[in-house]
């Protein structure tokens, strides 16, 4: 019964726009989630978490050689609707509560939730060496979204293979002692590969939210700051009219379409190209 | 020769359609090369790029341009939904025909300048023409919001329409009888307004256009609006004044434009709720 349920909420999370929807048992979170930030913490009696994968850029935008535009490239977030479409299913067909996984920081970096680490349980994805970016073996990059429930549900098992390192990059890390995304990046990425996994793996969050996020919430905060220090008004009118704090503006009210600014880690990842290469 | 499925033009149209287009079109990607500046020609954002696909729809309703007060047009929009579409229909060139589809942004590029033109885009698909006004209109809705993919697939183009929206039968009878038209007599440029222009024959030429004017108008509470109040904020030495300035209505109306930015792109359609030609066909009750 729970398998044929299980079916019917991933058909409609697809249906929605999802392009993967896996799911996890609550009670998988608890290993390695401290308390507060599981899935009952948030969800009392929650039993299961649906997690949705949706895409980010097309082929076509990773192929554009100007490179502002995959700054500004947009995108559907449809693994959001997809959640809200299979929340409604599970509430009004099923009987069951379910709410949308909050996602977004409440201090620092830190989410209530981790959909990277919803994703990897709900056999979804795993972690890289690219900024720990979790890639799905057959897309590669993709955006998640969850929700918790009540309703118990099957769960989808974590990978039994990583999708990182990619065979061609274990094969290069054995030749030349590197891979491609720690190549492109030495300032944010490090890592080793033994035994085709991934041994060591660190990357340095603050220089690399600074590049991905060139234009967002913390560079508004960095210019506005700047400008408030600024004793003389017409250095102060430069700065408030420059192109830097425009931006800045534009990418906190068109949010969707200035998610991330530098993708160059993951430009080069071989996971997924296949859906990259087309005619 | 092309390796798309028979009637896949077909096809892309009716899911734009479906999708909540009102009217979808297809240029020639090379079209573009005697309109377009280089560097915001469809082959400079997507090598080899052959269509570009245009989507319009999400304009105003009937209901909307009737409302009689100002504030429903100036504080609701409906843009957000026609890039929907756009980026549908890039995802299904790309996962269902297995080419190429860039989604053109509908940001800037740099300034004021976009990636690429979606209102020469729409021309050129045969969606509409440019209006005396400034706007693209199309003949059956007139004015639209658009949203363009490039791509590589070779799909079947459309020639621009042959017959422009503006003017408009009843504008032609108001030129000859008034020497104006209801988008100029709204918003003349030698009297603080934005439009200049005449009508010769059946063909409406624009004699001018004031671009910074009109933006502060069809942008008043927009990132512009916030900067602007910021500075004078911050060169406000009274603190009081700095207050009611911070929690003015101006700077709360353009902190909720910049919030709900897809639902606050315009805060001025004069010329366009005077225009015959803009609103569509359709009479309602």
């Amino acid at each position: 019964m729970a398998g044929t349920i299980t079916a019917a909420v991933t058909s409609i999370g697809l249906a929605a726009g999802a392009r993967v929807v896996g799911v996890a048992a609550a009670e998988a979170f608890r290993a390695g989630v401290p308390e507060g930030f599981r899935p009952e913490d948030i969800l009392p009696g929650a039993k299961s978490v649906v997690v949705a994968g949706g895409d980010g850029p097309t082929a076509g935008a990773w192929r554009c050689p100007d490179h502002r535009v995959m700054e500004i490239t947009g995108y559907d977030l449809r693994e959001n609707v997809a959640v809200h479409a299979m929340c409604d299913y599970i509430e009004r067909e099923q009987g069951h509560y379910a709410v949308q996984a909050p996602s977004l920081p409440v201090h620092g970096h830190e989410p209530p939730m981790s959909m990277m680490h919803a994703a990897e349980l709900a056999g979804l994805g795993s972690r890289s060496l690219a900024a720990h970016i979790i890639l799905n073996p057959e897309y590669g990059l993709l955006y998640y979204a969850a929700l918790i429930t009540t309703l118990p549900l099957d769960p989808t098992p974590p990978l039994a293979e990583p999708a990182c390192p990619h065979p061609g990059c274990t094969a290069m890390y054995k030749r030349i002692g590197t891979t491609p995304c720690l190549r492109v990046c030495p300032a944010c990425l490090a890592g080793t590969v033994k035994e085709k996994r991934i041994e060591t793996s660190t990357y340095d969050r603050e220089k690399c939210h600074s590049r991905a996020q060139t234009y967002g919430i913390g560079s508004f905060q960095k210019a506005l700051l700047e400008i408030v220090n600024e004793d003389d008004p017409a250095r102060r009118r430069e700065q408030i009219h420059s192109e830097f704090f425009t931006k800045s503006i534009q990418s906190l009210g068109f949010f969707r379409d200035s998610i991330a600014q530098c993708f160059e880690c993951m430009r080069v990842c071989p996971v997924g190209r296949k859906h990259r290469k087309l005619k | 020769m092309s390796e798309l499925p028979t009637g896949a033009t077909k096809t892309l149209k009716a899911s734009a359609l479906k999708a909540g287009a009102s009217v979808v079109g297809i240029a020639d990607a090379s079209a573009f090369d005697a309109h377009a500046p280089k560097g915001h020609r469809p082959d400079d954002l997507l090598p080899g790029a052959r269509t570009v696909v245009v989507v319009g729809g999400a304009q105003p309703r009937a209901g909307d341009w009737v409302a009689t007060s100002p504030w429903l047009l100036s504080t609701m929009g409906t843009t957000e939904r026609i890039q929907g579409v756009g980026r549908r229909l890039a995802q299904a060139i790309e996962s269902e025909f297995g080419y190429y589809a860039l989604f053109v942004p509908p940001g800037t590029a740099s300034g004021d300048a976009p990636f690429l033109s979606l209102m020469l885009a729409a021309e050129l698909a045969g969606l509409g023409s440019r209006s005396l006004a400034g706007p693209i209109l199309n003949r059956e809705h007139g004015f639209m919001y658009w949203s363009a993919v490039i791509t590589t697939a070779p799909l079947q183009v459309d020639p621009p329409e042959a017959v422009p929206a503006c003017p408009a039968p009843s504008c032609r009878e108001m030129w000859e009888r008034e020497g104006t038209t209801p988008c100029l007599r709204v918003c003349p440029l030698d009297a603080g307004g934005c439009l200049s222009g005449r009508l010769e024959g059946a063909r409406a030429v624009r004699t001018g256009y004031d671009a910074a004017r009109c933006n502060t108008r069809v942008h008043t509470h927009w990132v512009g609006g916030f900067q602007k109040v910021l500075e004078e904020t911050l060169n406000e030495p009274d603190r009081d004044k700095r207050k009611m300035l911070v929690y003015g209505d101006f700077m709360t109306r353009t902190l909720w434009a910049i919030t709900y930015s897809s639902t606050n792109i315009a805060q001025c359609f004069e010329c366009m709720r005077v225009c015959p030609a803009a609103h569509g066909l359709r009479e309602m009750r």
